[in-house]
């Protein structure tokens, strides 16, 4: 190598750095203006300073821009109420002489945020019509076991099952040809967990899936830019701690759906005793015009494992029939032999009813299972 | 100067990719890296110099006798190039990141030229510190944790996406403590109209039991409790798992509130579910009701509240209408009185008949419950729709059968048309039953003549026992046409259950890991065999290997029964018209598919 050629390089070498470094302090004025917790700033790397800044610049288009047909246009970035009606903004006076009142509004506020939450079960996600994880809230890590700003800005295809890619592209699809905000949305997918089972976090690479039922809505943003996306919150589907009402019963079912166990409350509700129950499928007791609904949450079940079915109908013994809704989860069969615990262990489904209504329509048989001479 | 990105495909927007796994290859690049990339002597940010590596590199791959020297360089290069795809990855994220960070800021929008990586980014300093000028202070410098969203924007956000309200409600009178402004989307009654006032008012009277059952205990009783991991009820030494209930029980019910009519609203469009009630005018909408007890301190109480007791116990929830897109109560379905479902299991005997059938066949439905279609069919209808029925039973489409004559209560027979759609179990993939959407096409004014006198000859020899079609013979031979189709279909399940290892298809297991693939599982019993070993990364207790041997049990019972066994008994009963069947029987059974494994082949996920 020449001498000229070795200064050259040396130059470009040191014209390379000082680029370096200002891009360094550019990107640490970009994370010093997001709200972030200082501890959690000093980790951040550059694609996810500018994921972060995205998302905030998304989510503030989102919660300040006019929403609307998108027919509509407007030029204006509104920032105070908004003429959705749903969104008011508080707005604060400058900060003089109110500090200590706003720190003790920000506790309550953050109290009751926690408290919404918590009650939630589950965490919030803004889904962007490509499926960008625009935002998340911060309890995201208890149900993935990675952080908010760890997660927010990336795609939600790296991180849920792949079986589960063509019913979100066509979520966010129907999402981006939508005029109006609004449509509401429920479905179940599965999504990697880094937790283990005591609730820490591992490594991604050993990462589970958990099951997430999300409901929510879409909303449609027309200045001032034209940001669609889904709101979501997903809930895994905790069958536990549940306090039985008197209105709901369980059962157990092999996988094909025929019980293998039901409590008394189904024969107080519906009149049906666990003996002429057993090895029965769950479709001959319910209204046909239901099957749909049931062979989806079937399906759900099989493949997802967990399920919430919409509403349906279960028809009565000696007549009539009542609106239930059900929350299925496959699980190992506690009841089979013991002997040989581990990886071989039959499944079941067990399912916990909600009925809905009233025995609606009495003196109706329309099938078979209701006649008393079974 | 911002380097060029390099040519060739780019990189997926955001790193996505489509593998299962393969997202994990990505993560740790990103997250562990926390400072800038180290400045090695490698001058890999440099295209120029890149391409001159690649170059090289190139030639010595050209190069076939290789001496020690350029082993050792072969290696060099094999541990670079994946270092260079990395590294390519990570240019080609970082440049899709600012250019959607460029698409967002609306500096950066009116400009002709790709303004360069600095520019950007010095644009979005500038674009950040303009957003924070105007919105609230709780964002930057608060001792408290500062977020990504203000809280008041991240709750509506919240309620929004969740489509309910917040409710807190005292556990001893159900006062209506705190209820958040959503509801008036919901119930259509303003804060002003529910705050203070008690719960039961709103809730439907069938209801209130229920809710005042789930206000009442502080400590849940034991025996309501189910443990999701078992099935089974807690027992109550058993240890609860430690959740994220630190305060208080957790509570789960669904009960209907008032919900009121604004003058003036359209409703047509209204999304909710609402069971009119007959003596009461108001509309109720059913809510399902989530969450847990506490304990709020009497500052949170009204002037009203109870100045002895200072703390109370209330109930915190979210309450969210159900969700859109269950079936409409049967108002709805009734708007059409011509048409009505029917269920059959697949021998053709009817398991399920709606009430407004009635209307159309004379009969009630317990009246036909259990009987074979075929009795009901008229004779010259009985080869096209047994043939029918054989297609329903081996196709995943809807089949749409001709205009049939269906026989009536009285004698008579009703013009119908009818969809049959089977429905398959999606674990077993056995046909459970079938489906029969029926619609009325003419009433028995508009048959032809010559039918119409053909129909008169037959209407006089009908003896007045209803159900019964002319002669208890027919009746029964008509009945096994079906349990003949069904039989066939059974065995055809059998022979392929035989076929397969011990282990039954198990849908569960062989998918888990990939994609369900078009062929069943039933026929594929070596692959879902293997799909169930390589779920390793399955959660402990869920495995694939889960077999429903209730599968093979069943079939393997009904493979004993012999086709021909099943007519022949009946045949030699009745000598009347023994041989009208026996021409019936004739045409069934030339046309008899004898079931081979091959069927399931074309057979494919109905979803």
């Amino acid at each position: 190598m020449t001498a000229d050629k070795e200064k050259r390089r040396a130059i470009s070498r040191e014209a390379a750095r000082r680029r370096r470094r200002v891009e360094s302090e550019v990107f640490e004025d970009l994370s010093r203006l997001l709200p972030l917790q200082q501890s959690v700033r000093d980790h951040l790397d550059k694609p996810s300073v500018i994921r972060l800044t995205l998302s905030y610049i998304r989510m503030h288009t989102l919660l300040t821009g006019k929403t609307g047909t998108k027919a509509e246009a407007s030029h204006k970035v509104i920032c105070g109420q908004v003429t959705d009606g749903q969104m008011v903004r508080h707005e604060f006076n400058g900060g003089c002489g109110e500090d200590e009142e706003k720190e003790k509004y920000d506790a309550e506020a953050s109290e009751e945020t926690n408290m919404y939450l918590r009650i939630l079960e589950g965490f919030l996600m803004v889904l962007s019509t490509e499926g960008d994880m625009i935002y998340l809230s911060e309890n995201v890590s208890k149900y993935m076991g990675l952080t908010q700003t760890e997660l927010m800005g990336h795609n939600i295809f790296e991180f849920s099952h792949p079986c589960d890619h063509e019913e979100l592209r066509n979520n966010l699809r129907v999402t981006a040809e939508e005029v109006w905000s609004g449509e509401k949305r429920d479905f179940v997918m599965r999504i990697k967990s880094a937790l283990t089972h005591r609730g820490r976090s591992a490594n991604l690479k050993s990462a589970t899936w958990k099951v997430l039922h999300c409901q929510g809505r879409s909303k449609v943003c027309v200045a001032p830019s034209s940001v669609s996306c889904l709101l979501l919150t997903c809930q895994p589907l905790p069958l536990s701690h549940t306090l039985l009402s008197t209105q709901t019963f369980t059962s157990q079912h092999s996988m094909d759906m025929r019980f293998t166990y039901c409590d008394q409350r189904m024969t107080l509700l519906l009149g049906y005793s666990t003996e002429e129950l057993l090895g029965r499928s769950i479709y001959d007791l319910c209204h046909t015009r239901d099957t749909n609904c049931l062979t989806k949450n079937h399906f759900n079940l099989c493949f997802k494992s967990q399920s919430v079915s919409g509403r349906y109908r279960m028809l009565v013994r000696g007549g009539g029939y009542v609106w239930v809704e059900s929350h299925s989860a496959v699980i190992p069969n506690a009841h089979s032999s013991k002997s040989r615990p581990g990886a071989n262990q039959p499944l079941c489904i067990l399912c916990v009813t909600y009925v809905l209504s009233g025995v609606e329509e009495p003196s109706l048989q329309l099938s078979l299972d209701q006649t008393v001479h079974i | 100067m911002r380097p060029q990105p390099p040519s060739g495909t780019p990189a997926p927007v955001c790193g996505m990719s489509a593998g299962g796994c393969d997202g994990a290859a990505d993560w740790p690049a990103d997250v562990s890296d926390g400072s800038s990339l180290p400045a090695v002597e490698l001058p890999r940010k440099r295209k120029g110099d890149m391409e001159e590596r690649n170059s090289t590199d190139c030639k010595m791959e050209d190069d076939l006798s290789r001496s020690e020297e350029e082993d050792q360089q072969v290696k060099i290069k094999c541990f670079r190039e994946p270092h260079r795809q990395i590294e390519k990855r990570r240019r080609d994220k970082m440049n899709n990141l600012i250019d959607e960070l460029s698409a967002m800021i609306p500096a950066c929008q009116p400009m002709v030229q790709k303004p360069d990586k600095l520019t950007v980014l010095r644009k979005a300093v500038q674009h950040l510190k303009a957003l924070k000028v105007g919105t609230s202070s709780a964002f930057a410098d608060s001792t408290n944790k500062p977020s990504i969203l203000p809280q008041d924007d991240f709750r509506q956000l919240l309620l929004r996406a969740a489509d309910g309200f917040m409710l807190v409600v005292s556990c001893d009178r159900a006062k209506i403590l705190f209820i958040s402004e959503s509801v008036s989307k919901i119930l259509n009654f303003s804060l002003l109209e529910l705050t203070g006032q008690s719960l039961f008012d709103f809730i439907h009277p069938k209801d209130i039991n229920k809710v005042k059952e789930q206000l009442s205990s502080w400590e849940y009783p034991q025996e309501h409790m189910i443990d999701a991991a078992t099935g089974l009820q807690v027992q109550t030494d058993a240890p609860i798992k430690p959740t994220h209930l630190s305060s208080g029980a957790w509570r789960s019910f669904f009960c209907r509130m008032k919900h009121s009519r604004v003058a003036g609203k359209q409703e047509e469009k209204h999304q909710l579910p609402c069971t009119a009630k007959k003596k009461d005018t108001s509309r109720y909408c059913t809510l399902h009701c989530t969450g847990y007890m506490r304990s709020c301190p009497s500052s949170q109480l009204d002037s009203e509240g109870d100045a002895e007791t200072p703390s109370l116990s209330c109930l915190v929830m979210l309450c969210r209408p159900l969700p859109h897109g269950s079936p409409e109560p049967p108002k709805h379905i009734n708007a059409k009185p011509s048409a009505f479902v029917t269920r059959c299991a697949i021998d053709g005997k009817f398991t399920f008949v709606e009430q407004q059938a009635t209307t159309v066949i004379g009969y009630l439905p317990q009246e036909v419950l259990g009987t074979s279609c075929y009795e009901y069919f008229h004779q010259d209808d009985l080869q096209h729709l047994a043939e029918k029925h054989r297609q329903v039973l081996r196709s995943k489409e809807k089949i749409e059968t001709q205009c049939y004559k269906f026989k009536t209560k009285y004698g008579s027979y009703v013009s119908l048309q009818s969809q049959w759609f089977s429905f398959t179990n999606p674990w077993t993939k056995e046909v459970e039953f079938i489906v029969s959407s029926n619609r009325v096409m003419s009433g028995p004014g508009h048959i032809k003549d010559e039918e119409a006198g053909r129909l008169k000859a037959m209407q006089e020899e009908i003896p007045i026992i209803p159900s019964l079609s002319n002669g208890v013979g027919t009746m029964i031979y008509a009945g096994s046409i079906g349990t003949q189709i069904a039989n066939e279909l059974i065995d055809s399940y059998s022979r392929v259950n035989s076929s397969q290892s011990s282990g039954a298809s198990s849908p569960f297991g062989s998918t888990n890991e990939k994609c369900p693939l078009v062929s069943p599982p039933i026929s594929t019993s070596a692959s879902s065999g293997g799909g169930a070993a390589s779920s390793s990364s399955q959660p402990d207790s869920r495995t694939a290997a889960g077999a429903s041997s209730a599968t093979a049990d069943s079939s393997g019972q009904v493979s004993q029964l012999d086709l021909d066994g099943m007519v022949v008994p009946a045949m030699s009963s009745f000598s009347s018209d023994e041989a009208a069947m026996a021409v019936i029987m004739s045409l069934l059974e030339t046309e008899v598919n004898v079931g081979q494994p091959g069927d399931y082949e074309d057979l494919h996920w109905p979803f």
